[in-house]
């Protein structure tokens, strides 16, 4: 037997109920209760994929959209016009046999309570179909296209006028999933094995080489090994971190800014008997970072880390006044390198949150080099690609800090600025990162 | 665990009374695992097994809220039934069709477990009504067959259009 579907069981309204809670209630993908409702399940898959492709070509669906439409839909029918950018997005980017969109998302206006709706969706839609290629022509003389809002768009083809449209490309395409392998626990000749057998592909990466690449991308969960924390979800441009740390048997090390803990992670497996040090200011993300720990077999606490909510750029409610001989400071950021990852970023950043965050990094700057011994090095790390964050934000530094130097680092990855180096989102299927590298003067 | 293939109407198969059964088996507790995972992959809330053509009395459910509670009935029999209540029934060999069924409020149902041992239990609400759509399959009867002759056809001719509409876009979505 078989009873008829809540409505927010249905992996379209389930999106839509995801799309208000980011786009309305400013809640990040990770957050969203009507997707992890659904999470297991084959409609869990659907949901998140399409709440993320109307996510990633908002603005370029919205103008599709208000092309279609006669006349405007009234504000309190806005789920309805949601619902017509859903549609958008599977005729236009998904390979859904069309009269299946056409249908099932037309009938979602019935479940929402809406069922006048159900014609006129069913209408605009085909209406798209017709006319698509004549719309497609006419958006792509239009910014809309570009699917990033204004400030971001202005601020990215002014920081790289040369590779702007690459960036924001590379932006709009799905992230490849990327795991660290635990070099310290896993058995990797039965980990590779276990991967082939449960038909998972997997390669290796360039420069970070603690990296492996799985396809097809599947929830942790089902990876063999996680659990058992043989490998651990990480880009390889934040994997590269290790390398320019490069942790050293009983080094006094700080890692200021380290939930969720994937960097502080990797320090631990490559040299376990370091001095380390670990901060967060929110208790609840401390609390994350011990357990993804745990969960690697790194002890902590007692064990071989401390870690501890703490605010960075107050040094005295929580620094004992031993100088560390290396600092990790993996600073907040605007996340515009991880957008292909996260586009809700697109949409609830805005620029002046960014002027914000541009001030916080320039104070945990300030306060955290007086804690570095003369002759240490700080390795200030963003997953942004706007210079006010990175080159800029070092150079400034710099210059106010007579015994900060700017370490050249002989790497094959990413790009040399005057003030560090940065990777392009996309750039040997990493995320876009940027990492200086500062020596204290001895 | 394996998936099996679900019977649909207008199937033949579906016609066929189902025998007591007798061996309480490591072949039928796979059995029941099959169905059961069967039925949470298909979002159903019952099995027959009937449906995934094995002809013997023997059903498996879950109604509860988080699909946590799966419950198997072998040689089911009903001592006893009262009241009435009309629900909302489909079933997974009748794919996209909904009707309101009446039936039984109140069942006290008898039947045995995996391992053969009997038991008796007083239902009501979903939980009863699923019960007698499943044993209703035992004996070759659809929930589609408490409809009129003429919407019976409807439903018929509908899940031909459906099958239909679902090679092609099988086909479709192979040239892409």
């Amino acid at each position: 037997m078989k009873i008829k579907q809540k409505a927010r069981q249905n992996p379209r309204i389930a999106a839509l109920l995801a799309l208000a809670e980011v786009l309305d209630e400013h809640k990040s993908l990770a957050d969203c209760l009507s997707l992890a409702a659904l999470r297991a399940s084959r409609d869990g898959a659907l949901a998140r994929h399409l709440t993320y492709g109307v996510l990633r070509w908002l603005t370029a669906l919205e103008w599709l959209a208000a092309q279609l439409f006669s006349k405007p839909l009234k504000s309190r029918d806005r789920d309805i016009r949601r619902l017509v950018l859903l549609g958008l997005q599977q005729l236009w980017h998904d390979h859904t046999a069309s009269h299946a969109a056409i249908n099932e998302t037309a009938e979602c206006a019935r479940l929402l309570g809406k069922p006048w709706a159900v014609g006129l969706v069913n209408a605009v839609l085909r209406r798209f179909q017709r006319e698509q290629h004549a719309l497609l022509e006419r958006l792509e003389q239009r910014d809309e296209r570009f699917a990033h809002p204004r400030w971001l768009l202005n601020e990215i083809k002014q920081d790289w006028p040369d590779s702007w449209q690459q960036i924001l490309d590379a932006n709009n395409r799905q992230a490849p999933l990327w795991m660290r392998i635990n070099r310290r626990r896993a058995d990797e000749a039965i980990l590779h094995e276990q991967l082939r057998d449960a038909g998972f592909e997997t390669v290796g990466h360039p420069f970070a080489k603690d990296a492996i690449c799985l396809t097809p991308a599947a929830a942790v969960m089902r990876i063999p090994g996680f659990e058992k924390g043989w490998l651990s979800v990480q880009d390889p441009a934040a994997q590269l971190a290790r390398d320019l740390i490069n942790p050293q048997s009983s080094e006094r090390i700080l890692d200021a800014c380290a939930a969720p803990g994937g960097k502080t992670a990797h320090l631990l497996e490559s040299c376990p008997d370091i001095d380390l040090v670990v901060l967060d200011r929110k208790a609840g993300r401390v609390a994350q970072i011990d357990q993804n720990l745990e969960r690697l077999g790194l002890p902590v606490n007692g064990g071989i880390a401390e870690t501890r909510a703490a605010d960075a750029t107050s040094p005295k409610d929580w620094w004992n006044g031993k100088a560390f001989s290396k600092i990790l400071l993996d600073a907040p950021c605007s996340a515009t390198g991880v957008i292909r990852r996260h586009p809700e970023i697109k949409w609830l950043r805005s620029g002046k949150q960014v002027d914000a965050v541009v001030q916080t990094q320039a104070e945990l700057l300030a306060a955290l080099w007086p804690l570095l011994q003369p002759g240490g090095v700080l390795v200030y790390a963003t997953c942004s690609i706007l210079k006010r964050e990175n080159e800029f934000q070092v150079q400034g530094f710099i210059e106010q800090h007579a015994d900060a130097e700017l370490v050249k680092t002989t790497v094959d990855w990413g790009t040399a600025l005057a003030g560090g180096r940065q990777i392009m989102p996309g750039e040997a299927q990493m995320d876009g990162f940027f990492y200086a590298v500062l020596r204290k003067a001895a | 665990m394996a998936e099996l293939n679900i019977l649909e109407f207008p199937d033949p198969r579906l016609k066929v009374m189902a025998k007591t059964v007798e061996s309480f088996d490591a072949a039928l507790k796979k059995l029941v695992a099959d169905m059961t995972e069967t039925m949470y992959s298909a979002n159903g809330i019952g099995l027959a097994a009937t449906q995934v053509n094995v002809h013997k009395r023997l059903l498996v459910l879950d109604v509860s809220e988080n699909h946590d509670q799966p419950c198997v009935y072998i040689n089911p029999q009903i001592l006893d039934r009262s009241g009435e209540q009309i629900s909302e029934e489909g079933c997974l060999s009748v794919p996209g069709i909904y009707a309101n069924v009446k039936r039984a409020e109140n069942v006290t149902v008898k039947a045995q477990d995996a391992d053969g041992n009997f038991f008796e239990e007083r239902l009501e609400g979903l939980h009863a009504v699923c019960v007698q759509h499943e044993m209703d399959h035992l004996i070759g009867r659809l929930f589609v067959d408490y409809l009129s002759p003429l919407r019976r056809n409807m439903v018929k001719k509908k899940l031909e259009k459906q099958r239909k509409t679902a090679a092609q876009e099988a086909a479709e979505h192979l040239v892409i």
